[in-house]
């Protein structure tokens, strides 16, 4: 199955990066959106079907925990899946993020396997023989 | 910045950088190799909660390009590097910043980051920072890189 996904970094490098590692990792993508910051990324989750949200949390204008706060409140948490990709991953934070519905975390640097991993365990995608 | 302090966010800068740029380096004597003449940029990062403080990163211009490049996985000549070379920088500093903390502060500090700031550094500054106790010298494959730690 080949996914819709939205990539949230104020840092066109690292979603030059992400969508890269993405590819190298053999991640099967159907569209994959951008967005620099949470309001883009509300914008976006609320004109196109997405299956899977890579967010980043130090952004400009809305932050990654703003908007999972918001998707918290229209519903978008429950179905569609958060992963936030970040290097300030104090577990604090984490955890606050965890409990608000972030299904999974990322730290930078990161391998194309780990966001295979963590792709295919919050996608439900069963493991290549 | 206390010896073991210095030995934490060494160790730190070293390994954070090697995994993101593949570039290897080694901690320098800052104040024998800095050329005050060469252009440098200056990335610095506010950061604040448990602990507040600001860290800052200056590299040589020519190796701007070449850290961008090797983030991308592109060749340095290739333009799409050089118009990103700015922005790779901050991302760089934004990786060594969170992981200097949690190395500093522990895994448990709750803390956040400011968005990287990005611009030349002043031949004056260069010489202040060879002089400043909270700036460490690296040699980043032959390129002396400047790390600032200050916290409040």
């Amino acid at each position: 199955m080949a996914f819709n996904i939205l990539l949230v970094d104020d840092s066109v490098t690292v979603r030059s990066v992400i969508s890269k590692a993405l590819h190298l990792a053999g991640v099967d993508i159907n569209l994959l959106y951008q967005a620099s910051n949470g309001q883009e990324a509300l914008d976006i989750l609320e004109a196109e079907w997405i299956d899977l949200v890579l967010c980043d949390i130090s952004m400009p204008i809305m932050d990654g925990e703003t908007l999972v706060a918001k998707m918290g409140e229209n519903g978008m948490i429950n179905t569609i899946p958060v992963v936030i990709v970040s290097s300030a991953g104090s577990e604090p934070r984490i955890q606050r993020l965890r409990d608000m519905g972030v299904r999974d975390y990322i730290q930078k640097p990161f391998t194309p396997e780990r966001i295979r991993e963590v792709v295919d365990s919050v996608m439900g995608v069963a493991k290549h023989a | 910045m206390r010896e073991q302090v210095v030995t934490s966010v060494s160790a730190t800068f070293l390994q954070v950088v090697e995994q993101l740029t593949f570039m290897f380096g080694e901690a320098a004597d800052k104040g024998d190799i800095l050329d005050v003449d060469c252009d440098y940029i200056l990335a610095q990062m506010a950061f604040t909660g448990d602990v507040n403080g600001t860290l800052s990163l200056a590299v040589p211009s020519d190796c701007v390009a070449e850290i961008a490049a090797n983030i991308l996985g592109l060749e340095p000549e290739e333009m799409e590097a050089s118009s990103m070379a700015p922005d790779s920088l901050g991302e760089m500093l934004n990786v060594i910043c969170g992981h200097v903390i949690m190395a500093i502060a522990g895994k448990s500090a709750d803390f956040g980051l400011g968005s990287p700031v990005i611009g030349p550094a002043t031949p004056a500054f260069l010489a202040q920072a060879v002089e400043d106790s909270d700036w460490l010298g690296f040699l980043l494959e032959e390129n002396l890189v400047l790390l600032g730690l200050v916290t409040e």
